[in-house]
């Protein structure tokens, strides 16, 4: 599922965008996931699926990266770390919400001590004013690696979505 | 009446020493022992006044063979207007539990014991911040809530819903967000590298030059309410939850759940399900034991072998998935069975793939092991004495590696681990390299006992019961040696689905020992000592390092730490 946002109309930032094609560096950012996706991320990186190959590279600071890879339902006690690491992204910020729990909290969408996933992060950062200029979502317990690999390809726009995300509001009568 | 409650503890006793030891908690209690039960074959209850907790502590931690296994509060107001805190203690040379039951009003303080058993301190904590259960004689502190939760609300409790937590606690995190605006936030100083967590568990590090002086663990970041979530569940809802406790070992969690509630409502399980139980369960950890050292031998800079180890691994996660249809987070467990049978030609493909992944393990171990600078910089490190070890309670391969045979596949035995025979490896040198031979010998032990089963499994095809009635407010125990060390789940029944559901993982057991280890190591040998217990870490977990000369404070990702490069 792709949801495209708004690019505020700045030239520069298409321009950016167009040109990210490849040789991408992510950054892991972990919310308080369970770590089943967290080393589904790691086992791409390794020799089956080496996605290195592309270019691909893990960095240690969210200041490097182009994508956050976000997995877990963010628990309370990560929130305000979350919003820094995503705030302290250059832009065009791209995010990969991976697994259920980074999708819409999974199995803790309901728990007192969790946000319940990444469109309500979203509304956070949104009113915060910090703009994330792209989502993918890739759904999964846990993700599988090949659906992560595929996640980044719709990112940049190397494979055409398959599905489509689209809120549609309940007609009465 | 006195005379008459020690008779009742030597009939019910298992064994001699669970009767000697009774019989000695007996004698310090007197009228303060309640009542003594037999709850299940392997457990006994035992319930005592609060007051004469701390000698009944003092008497069972004095024995050898008895560990502190874990503590369970739960709030039993609506039945019996009490709450009551569930003492696990596990007699290692028997196989016998004895659960010290407290009842406590939530008024009146009970004693801690966390002088005396060590391994507690946590658990009373815990029960302070999630059930509100006051200890005397120590200090308390927030442990697993966030800091700007309101003093009054208590989330374990039965008489506040989730819905009602939300309502009274909004997170000031994102009050204050609001109020300052994101151009704000962009001016807090965050230091060099951004502090946010990979791994949401850091440690802060005192050091003095390259020395590390202490050490401090601050954690609970992925705190996420699993036991309250659990208390609204069907019984057979929760083994998919407790699943997702780590995705790591998960399996474990849901295998220690339904033994649980089969123990407490006396379900017998049918021999084909414990056979693939244990399938799987050797098979989790093979994969995690792999992940493990790959993970180590990265932090210490060999990233070729971390790259071997994930290639070999990946057949272990396709053979997963053969097996349960899922590569992690398998879900074919229910209570009284499971999903999934296990048929001629899935035992055929599973014993191939064992034996190219024993090849290729073997070779690579080989290479990985005799690599000098491998082997220089894990002996020697880390150092945890055997006598340490044992006044933490510590478990699995961390206890392993300093000297204490502790499994409980031998010592509190489950599933089909009786049908096979194996060894426990153990080094008593309590360094980083014991701790790494001790795992790297487990995974051929796993190989051999999974060829084992595969060779006896029975061909019936049945592999779940059809029925079983739950039964309120019964106890029930359930442990699994996860890769990590011993797993122990407390569960007490409800009508629908468990009325209180207490998880115990080994990390929790095992990171209190840590600061021990990590004092007087030098700086770059600190991440792996952290990673010597595998708390379930990532490569790109973070410390914080703190120089007692100048005061200043950095935020260092691990992986640097390690290779010594800060300065």
């Amino acid at each position: 599922m792709v949801e495209a946002l708004p690019r505020n109309g700045s030239v520069d930032l298409a321009k950016a965008f167009d040109k990210l094609k490849r040789s991408i560096w992510v950054f892991h950012l972990n919310t308080g996931s369970c770590n089943g996706c967290d080393i589904e991320v790691l086992d791409v990186l390794t020799p089956y699926f080496d996605v290195e190959r592309f270019g691909i590279k893990l960095v240690g600071s969210p200041r490097h990266a182009d994508l956050i890879l976000l997995t877990g339902p963010i628990t309370i006690k990560t929130l305000d770390k979350v919003v820094r690491a995503i705030d302290a992204m250059p832009r065009p910020r791209l995010v990969l919400a991976l697994g259920s729990c980074g999708v819409g909290g999974g199995i803790w969408f309901n728990t007192y001590s969790t946000l319940g996933g990444y469109p309500k992060l979203q509304e956070l950062l949104k009113s915060l004013g910090v703009e994330v200029d792209k989502v993918v979502y890739v759904p999964g317990c846990p993700v599988r690696p090949e659906a992560i690999i595929y996640g980044v390809a719709l990112l940049l726009g190397l494979a055409e979505p398959k599905v489509r995300y689209e809120r549609v509001e309940a007609v009465e009568g | 009446m006195v005379s008459d409650i020690i008779e009742t503890l030597a009939s019910v006793a298992r064994g001699s020493r669970s009767k000697s030891i009774l019989t000695k908690v007996g004698e310090v209690c007197g009228d303060k022992l309640l009542k003594v039960e037999r709850v299940s074959p392997s457990t006994i209850k035992v319930l005592i006044k609060a007051d004469c907790l701390h000698e009944v502590a003092e008497v069972l931690s004095a024995e050898r063979d008895v560990y502190f296994r874990t503590m369970a509060a739960s709030d039993e107001r609506p039945a019996e207007n009490l709450f009551k805190l569930y003492y696990v203690f596990g007699i290692d040379s028997e196989g016998t539990n004895i659960v010290v039951e407290v009842p406590t009003d939530g008024e009146r303080e009970v004693p801690s014991i966390s002088d005396v058993v060590k391994a507690c301190d946590w658990y009373e904590l815990e029960a302070h911040d999630l059930m509100g259960v006051k200890f005397s004689g120590r200090f308390l502190k927030r442990l697993v809530l966030p800091d700007d939760w309101p003093e009054e609300i208590h989330p374990l409790r039965k008489d506040i819903t989730t819905e009602e937590i939300k309502k009274l606690y909004q997170p000031q995190v994102v009050k204050r967000a609001v109020e300052l605006g994101v151009e704000e936030i962009v001016k807090i100083p965050i230091g060099p590298y951004h502090p946010a967590l990979h791994e949401p568990e850091y440690f802060e590090l005192y050091v003095r030059g390259e020395k590390v002086v202490d050490a401090r663990y601050v954690g609970f970041m992925v705190h996420r309410g699993i036991e309250k979530l659990a208390e609204s569940m069907k019984y057979d809802q929760v083994p998919f939850l407790a699943e997702r406790i780590c995705g790591i070992c998960g399996f474990v969690h849901s295998v220690s759940y339904t033994q649980a509630v089969e123990e407490a409502l006396n379900i017998e399980v049918p021999e084909k399900t414990q056979y693939i139980r244990t399938i799987i369960l050797e098979l989790e950890r093979i994969h995690s034991h792999l992940l493990w050292i790959g993970v180590a031998l990265h932090l210490l800079g060999y990233d070729t072998g971390f790259m071997h180890a994930w290639r070999i691994r990946e057949k272990v996660m396709v053979l997963s998935e053969l097996l349960t249809g899922s590569r992690k987070t398998y879900g074919i467990n229910l209570v009284g069975g499971v999903r999934k049978d296990i048929n001629k030609e899935k035992i055929e493909k599973t014993k191939q793939t064992l034996k190219q992944v024993l090849n290729e393990y073997k070779e690579f171990v080989d290479v990985a092991t005799s690599v000098p600078q491998v082997r220089r910089r894990l002996s020697g490190t880390g150092v945890l004495p055997g006598g340490e070890a044992r006044a933490y309670s510590l478990v699995g391969p961390t206890a392993r590696g300093s000297g204490l045979s502790r499994d409980v596949r031998k010592d509190y035995t489950y599933g089909a681990y009786h049908f096979v025979s194996f060894s426990i490896p153990t080094y008593s040198e309590g360094d980083n390299l014991a701790r790494t031979l001790v795992r790297i010998d487990e995974v051929y032990e796993s190989i051999n006992i999974i060829e084992q089963l595969l060779d006896t499994i029975p061909s019936s095809s049945e592999i779940k019961v059809d029925s079983w009635e739950p039964q309120p407010m019964k106890l029930g125990l359930g442990n699994v040696e996860a890769p990590r060390g011993e797993v122990i789940h407390v569960v007490i029944t409800g009508k629908y689905g468990p009325y209180r559901w207490r998880v115990r993982a080994p990390t929790y057991q095992n990171l209190q020992a840590v600061p021990t280890m990590l004092r007087g190591v030098d700086l770059a040998d600190a991440p792996i000592t952290i990673a010597s217990i595998d708390p379930c870490f990532s490569c790109t977990d973070r410390a914080i390092k703190i120089n007692i000369k100048t005061g200043k404070v950095e935020f260092i990702p691990l992986e640097v730490l390690s290779r010594g490069g800060v300065r």
